[in-house]
């Protein structure tokens, strides 16, 4: 067991190209720095992939990290947190998954896994304790995520969470820029092309057996003490109830409400007529289909669920119930109505393995091209009309092996849609770095358009404020407000990283912060503050951020596309325009964070606060660092 | 008696049970080391945590060579450590499969009811395990059944 207490003490590193395998110590003193998950896997991302290093180099890092919390009997914390140079923005990736990786993986003795290289042939990791083996994977290529990890239990004779298997799909290893990590039957690290680092890296997937070992704590009643009041929390605040009973499946009827429900492309902002609203319901969602609890690792939310697909060609079908963001990527962006062909097609997208944001803005794209004759059918090889499930599967599958159109759609709806050029350029979604916004109308969540055109993780950094009266700002924050929406951007930074280094999940970490560090506290025995974790999630953030300042992605990128930010054309935001305000939001953002507004550089005096003095001469020079 | 009476329809599979259970055992979150131990059934969508029954038989008590397994307060099977030689005839014995030997104390552990307050009742999230008087003993057999041919319901789908 571990010196220190709630870590395992270890950092698993594989070298794919020697076919090596060791652990390095993860020293209390840097456990205390970089927490774990998005911190650990920001400081080895900016210490060891250098520039000149692309994300489908051997050399880049794939980091599959977890925390503190992991494994233990706090809701929610089988925490994963993937870091790595991804393939659509070129920078840094910070994407979160949960299931059982994190209490499995400790549970091993390692609180992370670093993969570097790239395996001859294909292989997938076992991690058995302190035996750790590089397998050969042949008998997996072209299985999906869900096959694989049902052919490895059937190998390796385990079942239930006796067995953690984090895979890529045929996506991932056709190096789509978009696929993702899928693990434990429905949970996906999805962004900036995660998975196609895998695939870059010829693993097909880590499989970690539940450990032996055990996970120590500093105090045993306190840390029952802070898992029932951030239950009780959850159960009860107005701002969670929602989550606590349904997940995020509410989602879809409330956004819709604000004009943020992202609707055939962002051509539309209205439901259809004559569309059976109640069957959108968070409660209809749920009770529309024979379910079950699917929870992850000690989590009492009536969140992740499996579900039985009620009608239609697919009866019968066991899937993943889709989260919010499935319901819009793999329904309402592409026009899809019918909830049994939504939640059908997304866990089809969680098993070729490819982020849903994405897909959802590039099958969209795809569709309207079509209908406007910017995409002829000849040019895809069939007709794919708004809403159409089964095309949409169809073009998944040919995405996902790279055929026909399929390989251009591959690179991303940035790149396919500036290679088709013309009308076509204009009608595609991302921001000019590459991100995949969430599956929202950001039009209507000028928050999220903000944090997700300056975030650096591969979508939004910051997310929308969680008990923001903790911070001094108001409780509501209009979503349209130029002042306090980029002022509570900027104040709130920080927060979610920290979050992401726990080895927990979002969802149940949204108490408030006092009472998030009392259980880290009964943890770790530390005696840490609010102000000490807030610094902690900064010093991430501003690492990802040097980390793409170095590669060469800077505030010149920091804007929507087109048709990310155009003005809707109805709906409750109709004629209103984030762009007329966007300058002005910038100014109060880089204010707000510390940063400097002509580089995007963290100023020499932020970097010191954050404890970061070591990064002022790479980004300012030898003089600025001589002068701190 | 009061027994761990297990609504397995309840279980979402969250295995806080186990965590709670090994702390018990061991003073650290070791799953490994739990006596309760949870299955999971009919493609991932289906669990049930499984424990000693306290059997009316006591098999494992009846078998031990050394007397080491006494009934405690609780009216729980209990494995006295002084006393067990870890010979294991006991983890033979028992039908259920519900006592284990750890080979690096090299004694036979298993549920003591935690003496009447048992931990993993309290830290279900679900109320998937009860405390409660009862006959009963088999809380699973059924369900296992059902979950795994799935003759009834609309769960029979294979997984492809």
């Amino acid at each position: 067991m571990s010196d220190s207490y709630a870590y395992a003490g270890q950092i698993l590193r594989v070298d794919l190209s020697a076919g090596k395998t060791w652990a390095d110590p993860f020293t209390p003193e840097d456990q205390r720095k970089y927490i774990g998950g998005a911190g650990l896997g920001a400081k080895i991302l900016w210490e060891e992939v250098p520039p000149e290093v692309a994300w489908d180099d051997p050399g880049n890092r794939l980091i599959m990290a977890t925390g503190p919390l992991a494994g233990l009997p706090i809701w929610g914390t089988g925490g994963l947190t993937v870091v790595t140079r991804g393939a659509l923005t070129g920078g840094a990736t910070n994407t979160n998954a949960n299931g059982f990786f994190g209490a499995n993986i400790k549970l091993c003795g390692y609180d992370a896994l670093v993969l570097q290289g790239r395996s001859e042939g294909w292989v997938y990791v076992h991690i058995q304790d302190d035996r750790v083996e590089l397998k050969d994977a042949t008998h997996l290529l072209g299985k999906d995520t869900w096959e694989t990890q049902q052919a490895l239990e059937s190998e390796l004779g385990l079942s239930g969470h006796q067995l953690s298997v984090y895979s890529i799909g045929p996506a991932g290893e056709n190096l789509v820029r978009f696929a993702a990590i899928q693990g434990d039957y429905g949970h996906v690290a999805s962004k900036n092309g995660c998975g196609a680092v895998m695939g870059s890296k010829r693993v097909k997937a880590v499989v970690i057996e539940r450990g032996g070992k055990g996970i120590s704590v500093a105090h045993m009643k306190a840390l029952y003490a802070a898992a029932d009041e951030i239950a009780h929390n959850l159960q009860n605040d107005p701002s969670t109830k929602g989550l606590y009973l349904y997940g995020t499946l509410g989602g879809v009827r409330n956004l819709h409400g604000m004009g943020a429900l992202p609707i055939r492309n962002y051509t539309t902002n209205v439901w259809p007529d004559g569309l059976e609203t109640k069957k959108w319901e968070g409660p209809s969602l749920r009770e529309g289909f024979d379910h079950r609890g699917h929870q992850c690792n000690a989590c009492g939310m009536y969140h992740c669920h499996m579900q039985v697909i009620s009608s239609g060609p697919h009866k019968g079908a066991i899937v993943d119930e889709p989260e919010y963001e499935g319901w819009s990527g793999a329904g309402w962006a592409t026009g899809a109505t019918e909830p049994s062909e939504v939640s059908w097609m997304n866990t089809q997208l969680d098993r070729a393995c490819v982020d849903v944001n994405e897909w959802g803005w590039l099958c969209g794209w795809v569709m309207e091209c079509q209908e406007k004759g910017y995409i002829s059918e000849s040019d895809l090889g069939f007709r794919l009309e708004w809403g159409d499930i089964e095309g949409a599967n169809r073009l998944l599958q040919m995405i996902s092996r790279r055929e026909g159109m399929g390989d251009l759609l591959a690179e991303g709806v940035k790149r396919a849609s500036e290679k088709v050029g013309g009308e076509a350029a204009d009608c595609a979604i991302y921001t000019m770095k590459g991100d995949s916004p969430r599956g929202h109308d950001h039009r209507a969540r000028w928050e999220e358009m903000l944090d997700t055109c300056t975030g650096g993780g591969g979508t939004m950094d910051t997310a929308p404020a969680v008990q923001p009266t903790e911070f001094g700002l108001p409780a509501r924050i209009g979503a349209q407000d130029p002042d306090l929406v980029p002022l509570a951007v900027g104040t709130m930074r920080g927060r979610r990283h920290f979050e992401d280094s726990l080895g927990a999940c979002v969802f149940t970490t949204r108490v408030r912060m006092e009472v998030l560090c009392r259980s880290i506290e009964a943890a770790t025995g530390w005696d840490i503050r609010r102000e000490e974790a807030m610094t902690a999630g900064r010093r991430t953030a501003t690492l990802f951020r040097a980390f793409n300042l170095r590669c060469g992605i800077g505030p010149e990128l920091e804007r929507p596309s087109k048709r990310y930010g155009s003005t809707p054309v109805d709906g409750p935001l109709k004629g209103v325009s984030i762009m007329d305000q966007w300058e002005k939001m910038l100014d109060i953002w880089y204010e707000t964070v510390g940063y400097d507004r002509a580089t995007g550089r963290p100023t020499a005096e932020t970097l010191a606060a954050l404890d970061l003095e070591e990064l002022i001469e790479p980004l300012w020079g030898k003089e600025a660092a001589a002068r701190v | 008696m009061k027994v761990l009476k297990i609504v397995p329809e309840r279980c979402t599979g969250c295995m806080r049970c186990e965590l709670a259970c090994s702390y018990e055992q061991t003073g650290a979150f070791q799953p490994s080391k739990s006596v309760i131990r949870v299955s999971a059934f009919e493609g991932h969508t289906s669990y049930s945590p499984y424990t000693c029954p306290q059997c009316d038989e006591g098999w494992c008590l009846t078998a031990c060579p050394v007397e080491a397994i006494s009934i405690n307060a609780a009216g729980a099977k209990d494995v006295m450590d002084e006393a067990c030689v870890g010979c294991k005839l006991c983890t033979i014995a028992c039908p259920y499969g519900t006592i284990f030997y750890d080979p690096a104390r090299h004694k036979a552990f298993k549920c003591d009811l935690c003496g009447g307050a048992p931990a993993c009742v309290d830290v279900c999230p679900r109320a998937a395990i009860l405390y409660e008087e009862a006959e009963v003993s088999d809380w699973v057999g059924p369900f296992a059944a059902e979950r795994t041919h799935g003759p009834g319901g609309a769960l029979t789908a294979e997984v492809k």
